[in-house]
């Protein structure tokens, strides 16, 4: 399967935080994917359909499954932190500052030294809890603990980043954008508010390589409409990665990603959902 | 966009709830975020740091002599929102309350009737009625498309207490309850708004962690003669946002709702519907949102309930979310507690 020179990514976050047709449905995948060697299968199944990137909320089976994937695949892990769900619970259960030490405990020795000097020259923003210098933080600690992984592209939570751009916050992208080039990789945006991604960050948008946003023929999720979206797009398809192409299920793969192609997007975004389908269909 | 001026709002309550409306106000082309009310003025920079713009009163009473909001939003703990209320109707501000309405049945009527006697527009922030494979599944049933309703089957699961709990969340005596008025209460006020009144319940509830109900199974009866049954509980592993589900047997078929997707079977056709099996996607239904607030938990209902509540203000017509809707919901969570407690069955 190929979507004419649109790269394929797969789309891995934990299985609990997905929406399915029943609760039996339910508990049946979040079952299958809380193994690491059924995570790895769909690395795999993802693999042979075309898919050369792995856009992942990384929690502990998928941690695993990644690791064992990428010593047989180069394919590179475009990492989505921080984890928010995780993130929210920690927040509820051990507060603020529990949470991050918490992520902290994660860390190595070394990463552990760089995080807690790059906490010390930013004290003053931490006590005033400054939102995108919290944000950096938390996702800088997780980016850490994802050490072995091979990481080219970062990309902050979606919950974080509709926040981030309902208050106009262009800090905190720039940012995320600052410390993925440190790093030496690139910087991403996933987001269901595409148009306004474009107006809070203006030409600091051509900061961030590829902006994963929802396409399909639908307009399902395509917010605040499928032209307007589209309209954006097409101005400039290499740096859209269409997301939600099957529109919840309701769109067949083939004409899903024939649509991505018809707009010239730089790639389409498979959830779990979409390439157990479009293997087993052999598509 | 109307055309018309944007609709002043405050924000009372710089919690995680009062933030999302906050930012929605500020994104929405027809409100303005003119200010927020919160105690602990060490939030200022925080907020202003998430791109809140307004100022941050340390009281309504700083609020209304600083400015002057058409409407409030309500977002503090549920056990202080008559108190609030109260507060803020020493305006005729227009209110919206977030769920659960109050810690009781009274404390809810006379939120109630505050609003009703200050004759301003009221809404309740139970947001997932108003996704729209919801609002199609209410207008289903509402045709008659099921003909007579004669039973129904629901669940409301979340995987989020697995151990003691701390905060006013998990306090009955400041937030209500637990999973039966913080997280099933969602689907209480939809069975409300499909089915009316109960007329009583038969209900259990039990604490496996923390001090409140962790989960509950409830018998229902409405007044219209609808039974049906509800099994809820936040201790449940495998999801990590609320997960409910909905299916309604009448004399003409059944429909099941879930969250993305309605299936409906009938056995003779009803108001353009065929008969046999049929499926209304959420993806076939108009979105009318112009900014989603949070992807994976409420979606476009953010956008949609805000919406719903502006035009009830520009029209001067009470929404269906209203405060009476939300009481009602008050009188089945109470009846519930009720019913658990004396471990008999409870007329509403």
């Amino acid at each position: 399967m190929t979507a004419g020179g649109a790269q394929l990514v797969l789309e891995l976050r934990p299985a609990a935080s997905r929406h399915y047709a029943s609760w039996t449905e339910r508990l049946g995948t979040v079952a299958r994917f809380s193994r690491p060697d059924e995570v790895h299968a769909l690395c795999e199944e993802a693999y042979a359909l075309g898919a050369r990137a792995v856009l992942a909320v990384v929690d502990a089976p998928i941690r695993e499954a990644l690791l064992e994937f990428q010593r047989w695949r180069d394919v590179p892990v475009w990492a989505v932190v921080p984890n928010m769900f995780a993130f929210i619970r920690d927040l509820t259960d051990l507060g603020m500052v529990g949470a991050a030490r918490a992520r902290f405990t994660r860390l190595g020795p070394a990463a552990m030294v760089r995080t807690g000097l790059g906490a010390v020259s930013r004290l003053g923003a931490i006590r005033r809890r400054d939102f995108a210098t919290g944000t950096t933080l938390v996702a800088e600690m997780e980016l850490a603990a994802l050490r072995g992984l091979r990481v080219t592209r970062l990309f902050l939570h979606p919950q974080v980043t509709e926040v981030a751009l309902a208050g106009g916050v262009s800090a905190a992208f720039t940012a995320l954008a600052d410390r993925a080039e440190c790093l030496g990789i690139e910087a991403g945006i996933v987001t269901h508010n595409p148009l306004r991604a474009a107006a809070v960050l203006g030409r600091e948008l051509g900061r961030f390589a590829a902006v994963v946003a929802p396409c399909n023929p639908k307009g399902y999720k395509m917010f605040p409409d499928r032209e307007a979206c589209e309209q954006l797009y097409r101005r400039e398809p290499g740096r859209f990665i269409a997301a939600e192409v099957s529109a919840g299920d309701a769109v067949a793969p083939g004409p899903a990603l024939a649509h991505v192609r018809a707009l010239g997007l730089a790639g389409a975004v498979l959830d779990p959902r979409f390439v157990e389908r479009a293997f087993r269909a052999g598509t | 966009m109307s055309g018309r001026p944007p609709l002043r709002a405050a924000v009372v309550g710089a919690g995680r709830m009062g933030m999302v409306h906050g930012h929605l106000l500020q994104v929405h082309p027809e409100t303005e975020l003119v200010g927020l009310v919160d105690r602990d003025l060490s939030l200022a920079d925080h907020l202003a740091s998430q791109g809140l713009r307004a100022p941050l009163y340390p009281s309504i009473e700083a609020l209304y002599g600083a400015t002057n909001p058409e409407a409030v939003f309500i977002c503090t703990p549920t056990h202080t929102h008559l108190a609030v209320v109260r507060e803020c109707l020493a305006r005729p501000v227009h209110l919206f309350v977030e769920k659960p309405l109050a810690t009781s049945r009274a404390d809810a009527e006379a939120i109630l009737r505050l609003a009703s006697d200050a004759r301003v527009m009221h809404a309740a922030g139970y947001v997932y009625a108003h996704l729209p494979v919801v609002q199609a599944a209410h207008q289903l049933v509402a045709k008659g498309v099921l003909g007579e309703v004669l039973r129904f089957t629901a669940h409301a699961y979340v995987s989020e207490v697995f151990g003691p709990k701390q905060g006013w969340f998990f306090q009955k005596e400041q937030a209500g309850g637990g999973v039966v008025a913080n997280m099933a209460s969602h689907l209480l006020f939809i069975l409300g708004w499909l089915f009316g009144p109960i007329r009583g319940v038969t209900a259990s509830t039990r604490s496996h962690f923390s001090r409140v109900d962790d989960s509950a199974q409830v018998l229902f009866t409405f007044a219209t003669g609808v039974r049906g049954l509800l099994d809820t509980s936040w201790s449940v592993p495998g999801t990590q946002m609320l997960d409910y589900g909905l299916t309604i047997d009448g004399r003409n078929g059944t429909l099941v709702l879930g969250r993305e997707r309605i299936l409906l079977h009938l056995l003779v056709p009803a108001a353009g519907h065929d008969a046999g099996w049929s499926e209304i996607h959420a993806s076939d239904l108009p979105a009318d949102t112009a900014f989603d607030v949070s992807p994976h938990i409420g979606g476009e209902a953010f956008y949609r309930q805000l919406q719903t509540f502006v035009d009830a203000c520009r029209n001067g017509v009470l929404p269906f979310c209203s405060l009476a809707e939300a009481c009602n919901t008050q009188r089945m969570i109470e009846a519930i507690y009720a019913s658990a407690a004396a471990g008999t069955p409870v007329e509403a």
